[in-house]
């Protein structure tokens, strides 16, 4: 992943944010695997944007809070981070 | 649903308790603390509570949620919230009932609320107001409902029967009974029903304040006498009680223990016109409890009272009793644990259920803390507990808003009528 935020990241917030015991190394082997499978819900995912959107001093637009997978949530947000305002 | 054949609904029963009381974590410390007359109630020192007009209060002290209830569930749940999850469990436990992969629509879910998730709510207001939208979280947006420790309990324990939230004052801690009594009726094979709240945070005791009916007295062991020449209001408390009530058939063929049965319910409303228009309701409410359990005046054993602490409520209770039950009103052991550990609002009615279930069982009367002398023409068990053959409880409830409810509880000997 070549965005700012990472699945170290992603785990810690989810932690964090949803008190969710993840492993950083768990999502990056399976990025495609579903929210729901590590007990995402999507008030937590919500959550976790808001948070990003506090720590990068931005709002994050492309609905990443609309996506299903580690994979696809990061892609958004380091597009969105990445490509200007 | 309904069942071909059957006349009249299936009998429900109690096959498990859980109790968060200020007095008592579980029923058996509970249970001790009321044959003790502990008073728990103190002055409340919980950070930004101290400087308020609503000094005494009954905390839980002893609740570690960390130790009880899963991260994931803690971050977006309130006090109230954690009460009702490990309450459940409790009585879960109990009962040895857990949830069935395959039957997930067996077991339901209903509590009742009347604090809601202040707490919870005030520390996100106060990032609202003090950073911006941004810091507001979004689980505030289930967290402080009525409805948290209904929909959390159900999603926990995969418990996906009929599930609701009686919002309806204190009276909803009684009523739920009967909500679960209508589930089970319906074919639910058991609901996990009862009550928890979490009023002692300084949102929520500011928002108390402007109850007429609340007693602000700095003294403990002064602040909550009921049914006395001193009465002067009531005192709050936290925690309460869940409980599983299952048909009854059911329970037997899993050989579950029965704790008590479920033999009546009736509920009113008289408004907030007067504490004295509760007479003419809650004697009705008792009136409609005993004709649906079938039980004439001189059945019942002990009355586990209302109790609120304001003379023109008290002396409405000790008259709707005497309006229901008659010439027996005068002779039937009163109690009211209650004055030992406060009223905890919807949960109050739910800690009394327990309380009773556990006279049944153990045939005493626990006594009414703090209480001496009485004005009313009531025999209210004052000091030492009192042993009695019991096999008929009934527990009364008012609601500050006008509901008054009634519940019949059986021994589960005695015969369904």
């Amino acid at each position: 992943m070549n965005g700012p935020v990472t699945y170290e990241e992603l785990a810690t917030l989810m932690k964090g944010r949803a008190g969710l015991d993840v492993d950083a190394a768990a999502l990056e082997e399976r990025p495609d695997a579903e929210f729901a499978t590590f007990d995402l819900d999507s008030l937590g995912l919500l959550g976790i944007v808001s948070e990003l959107e506090k720590r990068y001093d931005r709002s994050i637009g492309g609905e990443p809070e609309m996506c299903k997978t580690p994979r696809a949530f990061l892609t958004v947000v380091n597009e969105q981070l990445t490509t200007g305002v | 649903m309904t069942f071909s054949g059957d006349t009249s609904p299936p009998s429900a029963v109690v096959t498990g308790m859980g109790v968060i009381a200020p007095g008592g974590t579980g029923c058996d410390a509970y249970w001790k603390s009321l044959l003790q007359g502990v008073v728990a109630l103190d002055r409340v020192d919980r950070e930004g509570c101290t400087e308020l007009p609503l000094r005494v209060a009954g905390e839980v002290r002893d609740f570690d949620p960390e130790r009880l209830i899963e991260n994931r569930f803690l971050v977006q749940t309130d006090r109230f919230t954690h009460f009702a999850m490990a309450a459940a469990d409790l009585a879960l436990s109990d009962a040895r009932l857990t949830g069935d992969p395959d039957a997930p629509f067996a077991v339901g879910v209903t509590t009742a609320a009347g604090s809601g998730g202040g707490e919870f709510g005030q520390h996100e207001l106060q990032e609202l107001w003090g950073h911006g939208p941004h810091f507001v979280g979004p689980y505030q947006s289930i967290a402080w409902f009525y409805a948290a420790s209904t929909g959390q309990i159900s999603i926990r324990g995969g418990f996906r029967g009929p599930c609701g939230v009686l919002a309806n004052d204190e009276a909803g801690g009684l009523d739920v009974f009967a909500h679960a009594c209508r589930a089970v009726g319906n074919g639910a094979r058991a609901i996990v029903t009862g009550a928890t709240e979490a009023p002692l945070a300084p949102y929520s005791m500011v928002c108390q304040l402007g109850y007429p009916e609340l007693s602000l007295a700095q003294d403990p062991h002064r602040a909550y006498l009921p049914f006395t020449d001193d009465a002067c209001g009531f005192s709050p408390a936290e925690g309460g009680a869940m409980f599983v009530v299952e048909r009854e058939d059911s329970a037997h063929l899993r050989d579950a223990r029965v704790r008590a049965r479920i033999a009546g319910h009736a509920s009113t409303f008289t408004g907030t016109r007067g504490w004295e228009h509760s007479r003419e309701g809650l004697a009705r409410a008792i009136r409609g409890a005993l004709a649906e359990a079938d039980c004439s005046p001189e059945q019942v054993d002990v009355v586990f009272a209302d109790a609120l602490g304001v003379p023109a409520a008290d002396q409405a209770e000790a008259l709707a009793l005497g309006d229901a039950l008659g010439a027996r009103a005068a002779v039937v052991p009163v109690t009211a644990p209650k004055t030992g550990f406060g009223r905890a609002f919807s949960a109050a009615a739910t800690l009394d259920v327990a309380a009773a279930v556990l006279a049944l069982e153990h045939g005493i009367v626990p006594p009414t803390p703090n209480i001496a002398e009485v004005r009313v023409d009531l025999d209210v068990v004052t000091g030492q507990p009192r042993t009695a053959p019991l096999r008929t409880a009934l527990v009364l409830s008012r609601g500050l808003m006008g509901c008054n409810s009634a519940l019949v509880l059986r021994r589960p000997e005695e015969p369904r009528t």
